[in-house]
């Protein structure tokens, strides 16, 4: 399929772009890399008028020290350069881990951060050719009035389904956004909205523009665990990103825990530090913690795969991940369990 | 229909073209500049049948906007054997029957000349890792990965003892 006729405007710099954004207001939309929107534009998902692509606008790539020692990454640095960072590597592995199960290699030469964390929500009933959506009439999301996974209820519930958002919000990263009203700097976590048909709290021309990582979070130990159907290509079923301050004694100054692909957001699960922090490791404490994150998770009939299955997977990588950054396990398997 | 002027740089030849601003590169490649190697296989950027390199860089032409792309060095498939005679993959890959039906061929060559470029020897897990955007309907996997080894295994080999 081919994109609807539409035009492209190619900014220079953010300003530029945020003046475009904000005279078209809702007729435009941001291209980054394209991985998630063209794919989307092609099944007749939006009807822009205008793409802004953001391509061309220098010091938006790479990563650098921040003044507050925090490490800044531009919102147009990819996903393959993120991966190739050595202080990501080194000092933020959760966010490392998580970057290299986004889709496949090709496509991370081309998605970028930024992108990565303002993704389209994904549903089975959504997530489908122009025909397909209209011999059904359509749902809540898209054309239609009836959600079909929750028929009767008035939410969509079309699923959080990126990998670095939970791993960024293990590390309490910040975002930075441009907009008409000059910049701001906001906790990741209040950028999602969890709701499926309004997932992010962007502004009319705002643009996320960096990520900030924490300089308190370097050197954490992290993990993330990602649930698909094929080992490459496919977004998550569900996902779990554990970060963990150990001392030297064994004992958890800090912890993170966040769950993906399982709600129209990627959310903490609070208990983690509730639990954990200040004990030693304990297989009955990370238990607990595996609970707190099905009683956060509410996986349902939107991805290729049953939400009773994706609710045992949500547990199994929370404790998994916790077993692995507290108590040193390694687990070979991040196939079909 | 509106149509915007634009340039392109695909195997090192400099194109002008006039075409719908929106048009994605892999349509301009295949109707526009009649390189018709790139292929349309999934139509939701997940097979790598489109793949062509920007910058040295497999990409998804499917997935690009080609007046975004007016600054890149593109290359093609048709841009592999240029001067008519075969790269070591390419010949490689009919000796160990590395294609099949051939339609994921072009998208399989870009990805492993990229590889190759930038990691001369790599291991059989980095093979796997780097092809694992590119699918083969055919499943003619193994046939791929002996014929990039053999390829690999001529390059080390001293040029005289390999006539």
């Amino acid at each position: 399929m081919s994109l609807p006729a539409l035009h492209v405007v190619r900014p220079k710099t953010v300003d530029e772009a945020v003046r475009v954004l904000a005279q078209h207001g809702p007729q435009a939309m941001i291209l980054a890399g394209g991985t998630d929107l063209l794919p989307n534009l092609q099944m007749r998902l939006y009807a822009p008028q205008v793409l802004v692509a953001l391509k061309e606008i220098s010091g938006l790539r790479g990563a650098r020290a921040a003044k507050d020692g925090a490490l800044r990454i531009g919102a147009l640095t990819t996903l393959s350069e993120l991966l190739a960072e050595p202080v990501v590597r080194q000092k933020y592995a959760v966010l490392a881990k998580a970057a290299a199960t986004v889709a496949g290699p090709l496509q991370r030469n081309m998605a970028t951060l930024g992108g990565n964390l303002c993704l389209e929500t994904r549903c089975r009933w959504y997530n489908q050719s122009h025909f397909w959506r209209q011999s059904l009439g359509g749902c809540l999301k898209k054309d239609g009035t009836v959600c079909h996974v929750a028929p009767g209820g008035k939410r969509c519930w079309a699923v959080w389904s990126g990998d670095t958002a939970p791993a960024l919000l293990a590390l309490d990263a910040e975002i930075e956004i441009a907009g008409p009203a000059g910049e701001r700097r906001i906790p990741l976590e209040s950028l999602y909205r969890n709701d499926g048909m309004n997932r992010i709290a962007l502004q009319a021309g705002e643009i996320l523009t960096a990520v900030l990582l924490p300089a308190a979070k370097a050197g954490w130990r992290g993990v993330y665990n990602k649930l698909r159907l094929r080992n490459s290509i496919d977004y998550p079923l569900a996902g779990v990103a554990v970060a963990m301050d150990v001392d030297g004694g064994g004992v958890c100054r800090d912890v993170r825990v966040a769950i993906s692909a399982v709600n129209p957001a990627p959310l903490l699960v609070h208990q983690a530090g509730e639990t954990l922090i200040g004990k030693k490791y304990s297989r009955e404490l990370i238990e607990r913690v595996a609970h707190a994150a099905i009683q956060r998770g509410k996986p349902l009939t939107t991805s290729g795969s049953t939400p009773v299955y994706r609710r045992e997977m949500l547990e199994l990588y929370t404790r998994r991940g916790l077993e692995e950054v507290w108590g040193g396990r390694t687990h070979s398997a991040d196939r079909n369990d | 229909m509106h149509r915007e002027l634009i340039h392109l740089t695909v195997n090192g030849e400099r194109y002008e073209v006039a075409v719908p601003p929106q048009k994605l590169l892999l349509d301009v490649l295949r109707e526009d500049l009649g390189l018709t190697g790139a292929k349309r296989g999934c139509d939701d950027s997940s097979c790598g049948a489109c793949t062509v390199l920007v910058d040295g860089l497999p990409v998804l032409a499917c997935a690009a906007i080609a007046s975004c792309h007016q600054e890149a060095q593109i290359t093609t498939v048709e841009g592999l054997a240029a001067g008519g005679e075969l790269t070591p993959v390419q010949v490689a890959y009919g000796e160990a029957g590395g294609s099949q039906c051939g339609f994921c061929t072009p998208g399989f060559m870009m990805t492993i000349h990229a590889l190759l470029a930038q990691n001369p020897n790599p291991s059989d897990a980095e093979i796997r890792e780097a092809l694992s955007s590119n699918l083969c309907r055919c499943t003619g996997y193994m046939q791929i990965y002996e014929a990039i080894r053999l390829a690999m295994k001529r390059a080390q080999q001293p040029a005289e003892a390999r006539s």
